[in-house]
């Protein structure tokens, strides 16, 4: 017994070292995945076919299969291809790191364009006629008008998707990264102290959620400022 | 001098407008003078917001002509947005931005499309509110404000654009009561001044005392147009009659 | 593609394995997210908690976490009671399935306890009253008033808590289900083209999320049909 709890306190730099990579993979995936979401979300309200078809095509495809089937796809799939070996991206490519980030970001760019359709769509047409009305040309509208309201609306739903985001790092375990999950299973696979372990990791990943989520909840308190009087 | 003053402002020549297969507006004719009032009315359902919207290019029409101040309003208008910013709006439900404060819902446009920088758009802004006299509600938020004060403010933001000519689609049915009569002399005051405006409302006694004409619509069409004493005591058509006896029944 | 024909039977049987997993993890969330909902819904003081505190635990923890604490947990705590009988027995496996479906069910399950409280909540209270002022009993209008009237309310948001199980599915792999990802590798090994091979996995959970999605849109439609206005 005294020798797991050696093992255990012994461990504690892996398992720090893999909370670094977690919030790595997060803070990186989010913000590329958030550029990503934006330009989907461009290509679908378009109003051009050959624009929001691919766009829409792109959401279906990553919102319609597992994530970690995406990770396997890019980690163990792009490899097959030579011209992928040859490109500039391979240095990237050829790490777990690499890829978990782009599967990350490709899969929530696509829930993060749907989000924030849903914020777009959910400000109200007489306001765009009230901007159109005063002269205010399409790009002001967007910018000054809709996008402030449709950003509000989307921020319990964006925390949700980041909250989804922080667990799904996790899954870069399962190509050989090690994050928090993938510190917590080779120290499991040592010392043979899955509650311990396991439940420690999952302890922190909820501090971190309620965190997330006190976070984003004050931010829409912020921009909620105009909603009550 | 009745003369110097007929420059037309607005003409509406045969102008079609069909959501689908219902024809919403059937062959519209009507030309607004400069410094002229216009009072619309008609059932509901009959067009009146479709035509003012046309008016504004909230909405397309489908055929016809309409000529704003000499430009007439087509697909191949570009600036657009030029148009709208000589024709104020002002709605039903105000439709101010939730998210900015009262000065910022009038300075938004003088900014981006005035080109003012913000002392001055803030210096003529506060004019405006002066004028429909709120000046102390400037940095609330629209929420915070009475749906009479909100409407004020609405009228304001479109006056900041200096327009030459106002359009009202039934400013005050959205508000109690008692506040509608404060709303109604800001609009009795720009009257006064000699804004040319066009004004959808079932306010008689409004209409009574500004108007120069009456419009009255129905189905689309314009039934009836008269000055106000003839509007209502000489009525010719019997659609006409019966949406009067309605409305002054109450 | 040529390489493709020999695996497509073992595509097909590890598809049938997903969908059973699925099949076993949605009854699971259902009971789940009722018995949930009905704690946080309760007056008793500790339903209220311990329903709060399995929302926030399954909804904080990564899923994969979650998997791995119950197939490792589960297996040491039933080698040790095992032990107590046959102190010989060296170690006890829990079938992966049994401790990946239940994993789903119960994270699932703490999604689905938000919707049907909030579906709970929609219900018109005087639709209820009037099911016990006709001497129906309280379980009764459970089962017979309540639950419908839910469900009507919960069926979008709950179409997505089904896709999430189907996409968690893929996540039993990870504790040795021999399903499509599993079929996968081993079709890579032998053929060399892994990503025509997970390309497949990808298109399989597709088609089968299509179908979900379309299911639940006629659910819908069955669901309010009662709100059509006759013509
Ligand atoms: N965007 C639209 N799509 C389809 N039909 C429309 C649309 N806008 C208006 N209509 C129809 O056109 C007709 C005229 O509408 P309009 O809003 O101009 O009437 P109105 O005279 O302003 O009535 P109200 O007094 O109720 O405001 C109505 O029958 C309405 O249903
Ligand atoms: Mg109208």
């Amino acid at each position: 017994m005294n020798l797991q709890i050696y093992l255990i306190l012994e461990s504690i730099p892996k398992m720090l070292t893999g909370l670094g990579v977690t919030l790595q993979l997060l803070f990186l995936s989010a913000v590329l995945g958030l550029s990503l979401g934006i330009f989907l979300l461009l290509m679908r309200i378009s109003g051009r076919w050959y624009l929001s078809l691919p766009a829409f095509i792109y959401i279906y495809f990553f919102r319609g299969t597992p994530i970690l089937v995406q990770i396997f796809v890019i980690y163990h799939g792009f490899p097959q291809f030579e011209f992928i070996r040859d490109s500039v991206f391979w240095p990237i490519l050829r790490e777990p790191f690499g890829c978990a980030t782009l599967a990350l970001t490709l899969n929530t760019g696509a829930y993060v364009s749907e989000i924030l359709r849903g914020g777009y769509l959910g400000v109200q047409r007489e306001l765009h006629e009230a901007g159109m009305a005063l002269g205010l040309s399409k790009l002001h509208r967007f910018v000054y008008v809709t996008t402030p309201i449709a950003v509000r609306i989307a921020i319990p739903a964006y925390s949700n998707d980041f909250i989804s985001l922080l667990k799904a790092t996790s899954l870069a375990s399962t190509i050989t990264l090690l994050d928090m999950t993938g510190a917590s299973r080779t120290i499991v696979a040592e010392t043979f102290a899955p509650y311990e372990i396991f439940i420690s990791a999952a302890i922190i990943y909820m501090v971190m959620t309620f965190f997330i989520q006190r976070g984003f909840g004050r931010f829409e308190k912020y921009m909620s400022r105009y909603v009550k009087p | 001098m009745k003369d110097n003053d007929n420059e037309a402002k607005i003409i509406l020549q045969d102008v079609c407008k069909s959501f689908g297969d219902f024809q919403a507006l059937n062959n519209i004719n009507l030309q607004v003078n400069k410094g002229e009032k216009i009072v619309v009315c008609g059932p509901s359902g009959s067009g009146k917001s479709t035509m003012i919207r046309c008016i504004n290019r909230l909405e397309e029409h489908d055929s016809g002509k309409i000529i704003i101040s000499g430009r007439e309003l087509t697909n191949e208008v570009k600036d657009i947005d030029a148009v709208r910013s000589e024709v104020g709006m002002v709605f039903q439900n105000f439709n101010l931005f939730p998210h900015l404060t009262v000065i910022n819902n009038l300075m938004l446009a003088l900014k981006l499309v005035r080109k003012m920088n913000k002392s001055k758009a803030r210096e003529v802004a506060m004019g405006f509110l002066e004028r429909v006299q709120i000046p102390e509600q400037a940095d609330k938020y629209p929420i915070q404000l009475s749906g009479g004060q909100q409407q004020r403010v609405a009228i304001a933001r479109a006056l900041c654009m200096n327009p030459e000519v106002m359009l009202f689609d039934e400013p005050t049915s959205a508000l109690d009561p008692e506040m509608i009569s404060e709303v109604l002399d800001v609009m009795i005051d720009l009257a006064n001044e000699g804004l040319t405006m066009i004004c959808v409302t079932h306010e008689m006694g409004f209409a009574r005392s500004v108007a120069d004409s009456i419009v009255f619509m129905d189905s689309g069409e314009i039934v009836e147009m008269k000055p106000p004493d003839e509007f209502f005591n000489n009525p010719e058509s019997k659609r006409t009659k019966a949406f009067l006896s309605q409305i002054l029944s109450h | 593609m040529a390489e493709l024909s020999g695996w497509l039977d073992d595509y097909f049987w590890g598809a049938m394995v997903v969908l059973k997993v699925f099949g076993v993890s949605l009854t699971m969330a259902v009971i789940f997210g009722l018995m949930g909902a009905s704690a946080k819904l309760s007056k008793n003081r500790i339903a209220n908690k311990i329903a709060n505190a399995y929302t926030i635990t399954f909804r904080g923890t990564p899923e994969i976490l979650v998997l791995l604490l119950f197939y490792y947990g589960s297996a040491i705590a039933l080698t040790k009671i095992v032990q107590i009988f046959f102190p010989q027995m060296p170690f006890v496996d829990i079938p992966p399935f049994w401790a990946g479906s239940l994993s789903i069910g119960l994270i699932v399950g703490s999604y689905a306890t938000e919707t049907f409280r909030g579906a709970f909540m929609g219900v018109d209270p005087g639709i209820v009253e009037a099911s016990r002022a006709l001497g129906i009993s309280n379980l009764h209008t459970f089962f017979y008033v309540r639950i419908p009237q839910m469900w009507r309310l919960a069926l979008p948001a709950f179409g997505n808590h089904m896709l999430s199980i189907m996409k968690d599915t893929a996540l039993i792999s990870i504790i040795g289900l021999e399903e499509i990802l599993f079929v996968a590798e081993m079709a890579t090994a032998v053929t060399l083209k892994p990503f025509t091979m997970y390309m497949i996995v990808a298109l399989i959970y597709l088609s089968i999320t299509t179908v979900i999605t379309m299911v639940v849109m006629l659910l819908e439609k069955h669901a309010n049909r009662h709100l059509e206005v006759a013509k």
